[in-house]
């Protein structure tokens, strides 16, 4: 029944826009523009957010993610055997891995960041590709270096593949002075360049580490490989949720989507007010409306029109005036991000450098199904606010006065 | 016979100086086709306008049907113009935009029928009033007598209790005067809908069932 009247007045509406055509599509185009300049620069926004983040994704290991402690409340959640086992049972959890991380030092007092991990965990989560030997033995005091700590072991302590790295452990005797223990790895294999942190890290075997520290149930944290790169996030929810940290390469794109939620709503703003410009016009152009049909409302309530029915009425020509307007801003803001692609791109990839050079290669703005929806929601919405004014102007007519109008 | 319409010490004034309608009083039967005349500024119009619900008394009491009609309650009113009041106005009476069969069909928009039903309905209208092959033509494209039959079409497509037309001939030349005054005779024989017509010519008046006239408000006869 409801559909039925709402089909009517569409209908009925319809024919009152069908008859002044011209009046009609140059209101909507007012509107128009206003949608197109926002379909613009968001898509302008969200295309640099999309070469970033893509650009973020081709430059790091971004389906790598480190679970560490963190202090929840004043409490430290401790990575517990429990905790590696809820992580690895995690969805779009591929393979995990806990890991130890400690700091040694050379003989010669080079400083050496290690993580103490589990062959497999090596094998599973870090996924190395060796440019020289191969991954560790379990149990066995062997050592795996990142491409970069290997190429300076190798300048300035002559270090070399298959040698062994001689280890200073710092231990305190009973007398509370500093005893240093030497300890030898052997250098079994070499990483090729990952360019992220792996580069600067000696791998050695979880167990190993563990026993050179004396806590066998010492955890610092749960390396992580997730299937997929759209699923990385959803990992990261679970992994705080269980009380933990998350760190890794994803960071870096939440930084990108914060700053361009920012960047994208400033510029929407601004376009927006273009979209006032409509509004006033639709305001215009139905006050006019109403105030020459002001006999034809009058008629309409005399033979049984409700005031609301007038409002649905005239809120129905306001409806169709924002759909050509969310029509007409689509494909205006489709063209003018044509335009940007066209003429703007050479022109923001000489202001933003060789860092953005990615950007050369695809279109820098990006049209989604949502920012088109959003635009025809816009175009839509604010054609019926701005219908509210004259809608109830008319509504509040005298339906005496206003049938006694230019007869 | 049915009584439709009573008016009971009905009275009007503006600002409790100009009195438009003074004790009036009147009863109007089932099927009766009455004219209400008048001259000019004599109330006619105000008359009509109230019985229409769509202006109210400052005195008196109007009864459609047997009930008196509550002037404050504005749904009621509503109500009372769609299911009860056909109205017919002087001129410009359709919804330029609408064809023909869409004017005919407009009140029961806000009036919850059928759309299948109307429109059968609409189109056995425009028959009646002569207008069987006029359905898809807009105002623009009728004469003011034809305009005149899709509005007295318009005002019956509700089975109205009574039809309210204000200067229904007032725009018309005299031939046109003619046939749509016959028109509205021959509906409310046919159809027995009753008439009340407000007109300023005598000689339409001569040729209802009766004339109630008014002079400065009151009735005279």
């Amino acid at each position: 029944m409801i559909f039925g009247r709402l089909f009517d007045f569409l209908k009925v509406s319809a024919h009152q826009v069908a008859r002044k055509r011209m009046r009609v599509f140059l209101t909507a185009l007012g509107i128009a523009i206003g949608v197109a300049a926002v379909i613009g620069t968001v898509s302008l926004g969200e295309g640099v957010r999309y070469q970033a983040v893509e650009a973020i994704k081709e430059q790091s290991d971004l389906t790598l993610i480190e679970a560490t402690a963190d202090i929840r409340g004043g409490a430290i959640q401790f990575i517990t055997p429990s905790k590696i086992d809820e992580l690895a049972a995690v969805q779009h959890v591929e393979a995990s891995s806990a890991v130890v991380r400690e700091a040694y030092t050379t003989k010669r007092q080079t400083y050496l960041e290690v993580v103490g991990i589990d062959p497999g965990g090596i094998e599973g989560v870090i996924r190395p590709k060796f440019l020289r030997g191969e991954n560790l033995e379990p149990g066995s005091r062997q050592a795996v270096l990142g491409h970069d700590v290997a190429e300076t072991l190798q300048r300035y302590e002559g270090v070399r593949f298959g040698d062994t790295i001689p280890i200073l452990i710092r231990r305190y005797d009973d007398d509370g002075m500093p005893v240093d223990e030497e300890v030898q790895f052997t250098l079994v294999g070499v990483l090729q360049e990952r360019d992220d942190a792996f580069d600067q890290v000696m791998l050695i075997d979880r167990r190993v580490a563990q026993d050179l520290r004396g806590d066998e149930a010492a955890f610092d944290g749960v390396l992580i490989r997730v299937d997929q790169p759209e699923e990385v996030f959803s990992v990261v929810d679970d992994v705080k949720a269980l009380g933990l940290t998350a760190k890794g390469a994803f960071q870096q794109i939440e930084s990108v989507n914060q700053l361009m939620d920012v960047v994208v709503l400033i510029l929407a703003f601004f376009a927006g007010v273009s979209l006032i410009v409509g509004v006033l016009m639709i305001v215009n152009t139905m006050v006019t409306s109403v105030f020459e049909r002001t006999r034809e409302i009058g008629i309409t309530m005399a033979i049984g029109a409700s005031p609301a029915d007038v409002v649905y009425l005239i809120l129905a020509e306001c409806f169709y005036i924002g759909l050509i307007g969310g029509v007409f801003g689509n494909l205006l803001g489709i063209a003018f991000t044509g335009a940007i692609n066209t003429f703007g791109k050479p022109f923001i990839i000489a202001q933003l450098g060789d860092t953005f050079s990615t950007f050369a290669e695809g279109d820098i703005t990006l049209i989604t199904p949502e920012i088109l929806a959003i635009g025809m929601v816009i175009a839509i919405a604010l054609s019926l606010v701005s219908g509210l004014y004259p809608a109830l102007k008319a509504a509040h007519l005298n339906p005496v006065t206003a049938i006694r109008t230019g007869v | 016979m049915e009584t439709i319409i009573e008016t009971n010490h009905l009275g009007k004034a503006y600002n409790d100086r100009v009195t438009a309608l003074a004790d009036v009083n009147f009863v109007i039967r089932k099927g009766e086709f009455v004219a209400l005349l008048g001259r000019s500024g004599s109330g006619k119009s105000t008359l009509l306008h109230i019985l229409g619900g769509l202006d109210a008394p400052t005195s008196g009491e109007v009864w459609i049907n047997g009930k008196s009609i509550d002037f404050s309650d504005r749904k009621a009113l509503i109500a009372l113009r769609r299911e009860s009041i056909g109205f017919i106005f002087q001129s410009f009476n359709l919804i330029p935009a609408l064809t023909a069969r869409e004017n005919i069909e407009y009140p029961l928009l806000f009036n919850y029928h059928d759309r299948v039903a109307r429109r059968e309905r609409a189109t056995d209208l425009l028959s009646l009033v002569g207008l069987g092959d006029r359905a898809h033509h807009y105002p623009r494209e009728m004469s003011g007598g034809e305009q005149q039959r899709v509005a007295i079409a318009r005002a019956l497509i509700g089975d109205p209790l009574i039809v309210l037309a204000d200067e229904p001939t007032g725009n018309l030349d005299s031939k046109t005067r003619d046939e749509i005054f016959s028109l509205m005779r021959q509906v409310n024989q046919e159809q027995e809908t009753t008439f009340l017509i407000v007109t300023h010519e005598r000689e339409l008046g001569r040729r209802a069932d009766r004339a109630i006239e008014l002079l400065d408000g009151r009735v005279v006869s």
